[in-house]
């Protein structure tokens, strides 16, 4: 059999990871091409962050890109003097991690059995006996198996051409002054304030979201103890709610911080969405993930205090509300909203509007255009709640019959419908490990 | 361990995994073919009810049927919700757990032991759908769990 070919569609951390991982046994016999648009790998949209204050949101040893060497990383940082052996719960800048997933892959390049594309793939082709992508700069490439690793969605999802996404093309110079609004209220929505308090921005900021919450502290806190044996799965949302709330304030009354309960679901987090009815999964996206994100997806102790003196002291003003349709007013925008607790509808005018809703765009809508003629094509569908792409779970797309391929896979965000937490680096590197067995065996 | 709670619990959702989807099944007649006692299997149902395993429908022609095809109830989490966190002694158990008076749950060896021994229950009972167990004569033991020689 002739060796292995994985094409690998997208150069961020899961496109990355990925190739790590495919590569990391010197001896495994496999060729890997990374299609990256950016001309530069491991800087997709989480980590090409150049500002010194976008941390991780995660602490520093839970980082490395192997969950079987979970001082990976650690090390890295270490051995360039990074950080200090004795202090752990620190989070370090993206751009430096980015830097590591480069120097994870570099390693690689060496031995010939990578090869790095700086192209955009246009469309992706299932053959017989392998799969062909398009590529913007007119030639295509073939290999046996092929890897969605797209990352997030890159359009603002609410946009209509209007809102715009921070630091993208259309984010253009803006009056320091101005008022701005962004939609959403979660690690996105602080992002979006970090690069705006970074370019000295004075203006008022209005941070439109559903229920007008901000993303709760990290602290470093021991996890509850829990086994699956504990969890019960299967059980419809609210049932489950009430059982993680009673296991909460039982953990807390024995002197436990939330925190480590809330952590102490995260290995079942992915069976716990698998298990539960689509009704459930529907739900849980409508009503309970606002207030489930902002404990599950925590800021560094730092940018959350500074981010609550910012709302303290009225420079970033939070707005429940609902968000409902967007519209130019002259020079400047105009939000139409439904505020929380309101039946009327109100228009709020602002110079700017910044989109951070986050991640849940109806994959339809996706702006890549290899998603889009996957779907056109009917060799990938989207998944029940049009997340992401309908995947089995072992990651293979599955087509517009309900076949799952066996050259097709997708890792990383766009497989949210069948893991849903399937977004940061501990869940990704553990997808990737299980699929790059497949390919290269 | 399993109480009577959990067996009847499953007995009955064996008994509605035989009917015709969406069709009701009267309680009378799951207590009759199940020897269960009619009070105690109302009181079973409403738990099942609530953790989204079974529907119900009152008045007459009411009656109770699966929520969810049998293959995707799996028989771990009927037995958590009817009783408990799975757990062969109180204390082996991380939620819901009943320390002992007179010894120390950090060294317990023997609790150490039965925190290993729930989650090879927890294993097994995950593994079966409650339409395999409809369908097994007897062998309740998915393929890949069962001893072979």
């Amino acid at each position: 059999m002739t060796r292995p070919h994985v094409l690998i569609i997208g150069g961020g951390a899961s496109g990355v990871l990925m190739a790590a991982h495919l590569l990391r046994d010197p001896g495994a016999d496999v060729h890997v091409t990374l299609i990256e648009k950016r001309g530069e790998v491991g800087r997709g949209v989480a980590y090409s962050a150049r500002q010194q204050d976008h941390v991780l949101n995660v602490a520093a040893p839970g980082m490395s890109a192997f969950a079987d060497d979970p001082d990976h990383f650690w090390r890295w940082l270490v051995e360039r003097g990074f950080v200090e052996q004795a202090n752990r719960f620190v989070f370090m800048p993206r751009r430096l991690y980015g830097e590591y997933l480069s120097w994870v892959l570099g390693k690689n390049i060496d031995d010939g059995r990578l090869r790095l594309l700086h192209d955009t793939v246009l469309a992706v082709h299932p053959l017989p006996g392998g799969v062909e992508l398009s590529l913007d700069s007119g030639t295509s490439v073939v290999g046996h198996t092929a890897v969605l690793a797209v990352g997030h969605e890159e359009r603002a999802a609410r946009a209509k051409g209007i809102a715009v996404r921070v630091g993208s093309a259309q984010d253009t110079p803006l009056d320091p002054d101005a008022d701005v609004m962004i939609l959403g209220s979660g690690l996105s929505m602080v992002d979006a304030w970090l690069e705006l308090s970074q370019a000295d921005h004075r203006g008022p900021i209005t941070v439109l979201s559903r229920h007008g919450l901000l993303p709760k502290r990290h602290c470093d806190v021991p996890r509850m103890e829990l086994d699956a044996a504990d969890v019960p799965f299967g059980t419809e949302l609210g049932y489950f709610a009430d059982w993680f709330r009673k296991t909460v304030e039982e953990h807390v009354g024995r002197g436990g911080n939330w925190r480590g309960a809330v952590d102490a679901l995260r290995p079942f987090n992915q069976r716990i969405w698998q298990e539960w009815s689509t009704q459930s999964r529907r739900r849980f996206l409508e009503h309970v993930r606002p207030f489930w994100n902002i404990h599950r997806h925590r800021l560094p102790p730092e940018l959350h205090d500074r981010l609550r003196a910012a709302v303290d002291s009225g420079r970033v003003r939070l707005v429940a509300g609902k968000f409902l349709d967007i519209a130019r007013a002259g020079d400047r925008v105009s939000a139409r909203v439904r505020l929380k607790g309101c039946a009327a509808e109100e228009f709020m005018e602002f110079a700017r509007v910044y989109d951070c809703g986050g991640v849940s765009v109806d994959v339809l809508q996706s702006s890549n255009p290899a998603v889009q003629s996957l779907i056109s094509s009917g060799a990938a569908k989207p998944d029940e709640l049009h997340i992401g792409l309908d995947v089995t779970r072992d990651c293979a797309v599955i087509d517009a019959n309900g076949v799952a391929s066996a050259r097709l896979f997708a890792v990383g965000p766009l497989t949210r419908g069948t893991f849903f937490e399937i977004e940061a680096i501990p869940d990704i590197r553990m997808q990737v490990a299980g699929l790059a067995k497949r390919l290269v065996c | 361990m399993l109480t009577a709670k959990g067996k009847y619990g499953l007995k009955a959702l064996i008994h509605l995994a035989h009917y015709p989807v969406g069709q009701l099944a009267l309680v009378s007649d799951i207590a009759a073919d199940n020897n269960i006692p009619k009070k105690f299997l109302d009181a079973i149902l409403s738990d099942l009810r609530n953790a989204g395993f079974v529907q119900s429908r009152k008045g007459k022609g009411g009656g109770y049927r699966l929520a969810r095809p049998p293959e995707e109830i799996k028989i771990g989490s009927v037995v958590r919700v009817l009783d408990g966190p799975l757990a062969p002694i109180p204390c082996a158990s991380h939620t819901r757990y009943e320390p002992c008076d007179d010894c120390d749950v950090s060294t317990c060896q023997v609790r150490h032991m039965m925190l290993n021994v729930r989650n090879a229950i927890a294993e097994v009972l995950d593994s079966t759908t409650l339409a395999q167990m409809r369908d097994a004569d007897g062998e309740v033991l998915p393929r890949e769990l069962r001893r072979t020689g």
